[in-house]
């Protein structure tokens, strides 16, 4: 190989190097961070959820609510839609749960029961403490 | 004084000989209309969306505790803030009609074959990053509106198997839109993206330059024959660029600024919805959110095709073809109304379109 070709894939391998170095750290530095392992409980009152009703909260940054159905019992589920991600709302009257933004009906236990959601909506882990209840 | 000054300049780069060759003595082919100048009058209006951009940094707090009173305070306290922030949403949405039309005149006119194929790819690509601008830019206010339009269209790579719920969370900074959103969209929208469009916005005017006016009586033996650059064409028969020329590029500048300024007078509101005057509240969704009405169609597409990965993956093929056309489009007919499939598939895909942003709003 000529010198002015062993210069010129050098200068390119050297090139690529550097610019390598320089984009893993920027992915690295754009992505977001892992959601801490140590997740919180949160603890509302029982007689903040009456019968037939509902109670938001937010649970690790997750918008939950927890519905008390009659016969089902308390019931926490997460209020992100599994569509594109609005956040539910219950209606009490109907007693199923709606996504304003694309009509998407769900049961009281999160289920599917009309429209484009792919999936149930996401079970949060409830335990009933005396008069509390704890979330997360 | 005037005279001096330009002679002072003139005798350092030969300003005088500079305007000559590449104005009075360029002559643009005789089937150039007032269509032709729609490049011009985009890049017009992106400058006037830059310059009203850096004034609206002046006072715009991008932290989602302060963001939305920043803009109630550009709108009702700053002196002319209002005027500023309407013109740069107003220019936002003529910007994209006058793109819109600039990329249907330039395919009706086959103005991406040779030798202005590098035209094309510019071109498509500066459309490509103005649409991140405008994805961006909608979350900067921190309303309603602008979080959970974010919020539904930061969703839709979710679609994608495998890789699609990473790619959410990469855009995002997190698994919800946050401040982290805020501050990153924030970044690409002031220093990321103003950086790559005027590189590219660049080198789109300097083939431009070096190509020139695409015309129907191009030769088409260009680039085949002889390999080698032959220079811009000229067209003696043709009309000199100035006056005549650029008389049409300042009249259509100012049918542009006529029209943001009659919508800005009469009708500042057209392109919001009422969810643009309310606060973002990440706990609870309006009815009704749309995308902005240039994202209606690829949102409808997304709703009417029953699988959603196809079409996401309709969408990318698409804006594939888009970008390559110009590599598969290679015949020497330029003139599309001797090309019935080619009219009839474009006219198919504009009524598409059209159909589709109607249908995107329900």
């Amino acid at each position: 190989m000529e010198r002015r070709g062993f210069l010129k894939s050098l200068f390119s391998v050297l090139s690529l190097t550097a610019l390598a170095s320089f984009i893993y750290p920027l992915f690295k530095f754009l992505s977001p961070r892992a959601v801490s392992a140590r997740l919180k409980k949160v603890t509302i009152a029982r007689k903040d959820v009456p019968a037939g009703g509902a109670f938001k909260v937010n649970v690790n940054d997750t918008p939950v609510i927890v519905i008390h159905h009659p016969n089902k019992g308390y019931i926490a589920l997460s209020r992100v839609c599994t569509h594109l991600g609005c956040l539910v709302d219950y209606d009490s009257a109907t007693g199923r749960i709606i996504c304003p933004c694309h009509g998407a009906n769900f049961t009281v236990e999160g289920k599917v029961i009309s429209g484009p959601a792919p999936r149930p909506l996401k079970k949060m882990p409830l335990l009933l403490k005396g008069d509390s209840i704890l979330i997360g | 004084m005037f005279e001096r000054i330009y002679n002072w300049i003139d005798c350092r780069i030969g300003l005088t000989e500079l305007i000559r060759k590449e104005f009075k003595e360029y002559y643009v082919p005789r089937d150039v209309s007032l269509w032709s100048t729609l490049g011009f009058v985009t890049l017009v209006g992106f400058l006037i969306q830059a310059i009203t951009g850096i004034f609206l940094l002046t006072y715009y707090v991008p932290h989602p505790d302060h963001a939305f009173a920043s803009i109630l305070k550009i709108m009702n306290r700053v002196p002319y803030g209002w005027l500023f922030r309407t013109m740069h949403i107003v220019g936002a949405n003529l910007l994209m009609i006058v793109l819109f039309l600039h990329i249907i005149f330039v395919f009706y006119r086959a103005g991406y074959k040779k030798p202005r194929e590098l035209n094309w790819l510019t071109g498509a690509v500066l459309f490509v990053v103005i649409l991140l601008f405008c994805i961006t830019g909608y979350l900067l206010p921190w309303s309603q509106l602008s979080y959970w339009s974010t919020t539904i269209m930061t969703a839709i790579p979710t679609i994608i198997p495998g890789v699609g719920d990473y790619i959410s969370r990469f855009i995002k900074g997190g698994e919800y839109v946050t401040g982290i959103t805020l501050t990153r969209f924030f970044a690409f929208h002031v220093a990321f993206l103003p950086f790559i469009l005027i590189v590219i916005a660049a080198l789109h005017v300097f083939f431009i330059w070096r190509t020139g006016f695409s015309s129907l009586y191009d030769d088409p033996e260009i680039c085949k024959k002889v390999v080698i650059y032959t220079g811009r064409p000229q067209y003696k028969d043709g009309k000199p660029f100035y006056p005549d020329f650029f008389n049409k590029y300042m009249l259509m500048m100012f049918v542009y600024l006529i029209a943001m300024f009659f919508i800005i007078t009469f009708n500042p509101d057209m392109f919001l919805s009422e969810y643009a005057y309310v606060q973002a509240d990440p706990l609870s969704t309006p009815l009704m959110i749309r995308p902005p009405w240039y994202f209606l169609a690829p949102y409808a597409m997304i709703r009417v095709i029953p699988n959603k990965f196809l079409g996401i993956s309709i969408q990318l093929i698409l804006l594939v073809l888009f970008l390559v056309w110009p590599f598969l489009d290679t015949g020497d007919e330029k003139n599309i109304r001797k090309r019935p499939i080619l009219l009839g598939l474009f006219s198919v895909a504009i009524i598409t379109w059209v159909v589709l942003t109607f249908l995107g709003r329900f």
